[in-house]
């Protein structure tokens, strides 16, 4: 499943990112859990938390990281 | 502002050590060199406040150095122009020391930057920062243990209260002076990525204790924010908050304080001051008449103006600090995408209602060329600055708030439509947004009050000056009747097009130099609603200041900022033209 599919309010581990450097230099690497705090409607950003802190991933980005129900 | 943002030319002074204080964004960098050094540099909670190095001196115990604030880094790459100068600074400055600011709520992220900068064989010494957030959250970190982890020593601070600054500062003296297990920097191989990052989960599951806390008020109320069904509330609550706050105290200071004191004490005192050596003919009336400087020169800038400017401050201030304005980035970000924009772009926007200056250097943040030009562009051509604002009030908010809410629907209006023109013309896709949001914070009284206060001096400074002398320009043209023979060439544009008197000319050339300078005039003569309607749309529209124009060709070279200032200059006329003769029409018919 894609982080960007995954429900809201649920935690999942994250299983495959895509190559964007920044993204592990923020924390979403293979392995972290992860909840979805919330999605913006009309294909907006997804935020979700990553210990306590937010962060904001656009669509398209998260459409590329799979992830794991947790 | 713009003293803040100066580039300082970088000598090799012998004076002592040089200190690169680099770290992620957003870990108070910025708030460790303001406390360091005493100088006053703009520190926010949100990630790339600082776009380029500021330089400052320090004396500590009678030996002298240098400390340079880097802009932040996620990693050792270059995705932004700020990155790019972070990464620059550490190649070539050849800095005795670098102090790494750690951010202790957020430790693993932090160490990926920490061990990537010790490949350059420079003296580290880290500041555990935000060490109290940190316990709040029921993190604790071993902090013998990391410096055994990372051979360096690792000094605990709370920056914004001043503890652990002073211990930071004689570990970078005592590394520098007593250089030791240099041998065993040396030896350090640059390690894969992925070898990287099991030995930061290592070190962190060795170093940190995780104790489960329930989420606090404000960590909810952070989330929340995030929400759309309680996010776009709270926002619309947050603009008109801010609205009062600025509207609201600004009048009220205006007209409690300020005009009271003007009218019955300073205006008498200074006419016949200047009548006491002065007698009525021209000289007095470039002085005290009705364009007098020592008149219009002080109301202007410190009356109408600067109520709204203090005002606007203390509401950006407290924004930018709360850690609010991400989570506005992020509802909009599905907006500002069809402009070409990030949502994160929303933060130099909004800085831009209090300066264009800082907006558009606070662009260097942004990842591509093309939405830094739309950020600027949109700024330079729709976003009034806090002094425009002021005037805008000044002028409208006496007749009604309805025009003066027409004005800003012009405005949403012209950052839509000149977002949309140059996200066309430019080639190059939005780069997707991914961004990190700060923790929701209740700001710092004091660090506030420094931040609002500095932004309030240099507008004194900065933006006051360049008002007078412009009153002075008026008057002397209004005095000597010179402009009977410029108004002459511009007449059939001003009168037969957008329809103003003739004497709204020099609100046009003074608008060259400062923003509300374009509307300031228009005060006194005495207008119709229409023509008070289109002087203000062509002031909005109109070019940006001398010192935004200045910043533009420098940060974009010269034909983009031509093709900028050209534009407003048009914009501004046809729609001020189109304006006057769409309601000329449509009020005749009915």
């Amino acid at each position: 499943m894609t982080m960007y599919g995954h429900s809201e309010r649920k935690s999942c581990i994250i299983k495959r990112i895509p190559k964007i450097a920044l993204l592990k230099s923020l924390g979403i690497r293979e392995g972290m859990l992860v909840s979805i705090v919330s999605k913006q409607p009309l294909g907006g950003p997804v935020v979700v938390k990553l210990g306590k802190r937010n962060i904001a991933i656009a669509r398209n980005i998260a459409e590329q990281i799979q992830v794991e129900g947790a | 502002m713009q003293s803040c943002h100066k580039e300082v030319k970088i000598e090799d002074s012998p004076e002592g050590i040089k200190i690169l204080l680099v770290g992620n964004p957003n870990v108070g960098k910025s708030v460790v060199f303001s406390k360091l050094t005493g100088l006053n540099v703009i520190a926010s909670n949100y990630a790339g406040t600082t776009v380029s190095y500021t330089k400052g001196h320090i004396n500590f115990n009678r030996k002298k150095g240098t400390i340079i604030d880097v802009p932040g880094v996620y990693a050792l790459e270059t995705t932004s122009p700020a990155e790019e100068v972070a990464i620059k600074m550490l190649d070539e400055e050849n800095a005795d020391v670098i102090i790494c600011v750690l951010d202790a709520t957020n430790l693993e992220r932090n160490l990926n930057f920490a061990l990537q900068i010790q490949k350059y064989n420079i003296p580290i010494v880290f500041a555990l920062n935000l060490a109290d957030v940190a316990k709040q959250q029921g993190i604790t970190i071993d902090v013998s243990k990391l410096e055994e982890e990372l051979q360096a020593p690792v000094i605990e601070t709370v920056a914004i209260r001043n503890i652990g600054l002073k211990q930071l500062l004689n570990k970078a003296y005592d590394i520098f002076e007593n250089p030791k297990g240099k041998a065993s920097t040396d030896k350090k191989r640059t390690i894969s990525e992925d070898d990287r990052w099991k030995k930061i989960g290592e070190i962190s599951k060795r170093v940190q204790k995780l104790e489960h806390r329930h989420p606090t008020f404000m960590e909810k109320l952070g989330d929340a924010m995030l929400k759309p069904l309680i996010g776009i509330p709270i926002a619309f609550l947050v603009a008109i908050i801010m609205i009062a706050v600025v509207v609201g105290g600004g009048k009220g200071i205006r007209a409690g304080l300020l005009l009271p004191l003007l009218n019955n004490y300073y205006v008498p005192f200074i006419t016949s001051l200047v009548s006491m050596f002065v007698t009525e003919g021209l000289i007095y009336n470039i002085l005290v008449g009705d364009f007098g400087v020592l008149i219009l020169g002080i109301e202007w800038p410190f009356a109408l103006v600067l109520p709204y400017v203090f005002f606007f401050y203390i509401a950006l201030s407290f924004l930018e600090d709360s850690g609010y304005l991400p989570r506005f980035g992020v509802l909009i970000d599905t907006v500002l995408r069809k402009i070409g924009m990030q949502g994160g772009s929303a933060i130099p926007i909004m800085m831009g209602y209090g300066c264009a200056i800082p907006a558009i250097l606070g662009t260097r943040a942004a990842t591509t060329k093309k939405e830094r030009i739309i950020v600027a562009t949109v700024v330079s051509v729709a976003v009034p600055c806090t002094a425009q604002t002021g005037a805008f009030i000044a002028l409208l908010g006496a007749h009604s708030a309805w025009m003066l809410a027409t004005v800003f629907l012009f405005s949403f209006v012209g950052i839509l439509l000149s977002g949309l023109f140059v996200n066309k013309i430019l080639p190059g896709e939005v780069e997707p947004m991914l961004l990190e949001i700060p923790n929701l914070l209740v700001p710092d009284a004091k660090t506030l009050f420094k931040k609002i206060m500095m932004r309030t001096r240099s507008y004194i400074l900065e933006g006051a000056t360049p008002m007078i002398l412009g009153v002075l320009f008026a008057s002397l043209v209004v005095e000597t009747n010179a402009l009977k023979y410029v108004a002459v060439y511009i007449e059939p544009l001003i009168v037969d097009w957008l329809g103003l008197p003739r004497e709204a000319t020099i609100g046009l050339v003074l608008g060259v130099i400062r923003r509300e300078l374009a509307v300031l005039p228009l005060i006194e003569m005495n207008l119709t609603s229409l023509q008070l309607l289109v002087g203000s749309v062509v002031a909005l529209f109109y070019l940006p200041c001398l010192a935004v124009m200045g910043v533009l060709i420098r940060e974009f070279r010269l034909k983009v900022a031509l093709l900028i200032g050209g534009s407003t200059f048009v914009i501004a006329f046809v729609v001020g033209g189109l304006l006057n003769h769409t309601v000329r029409i449509v009020s005749g018919i009915f």
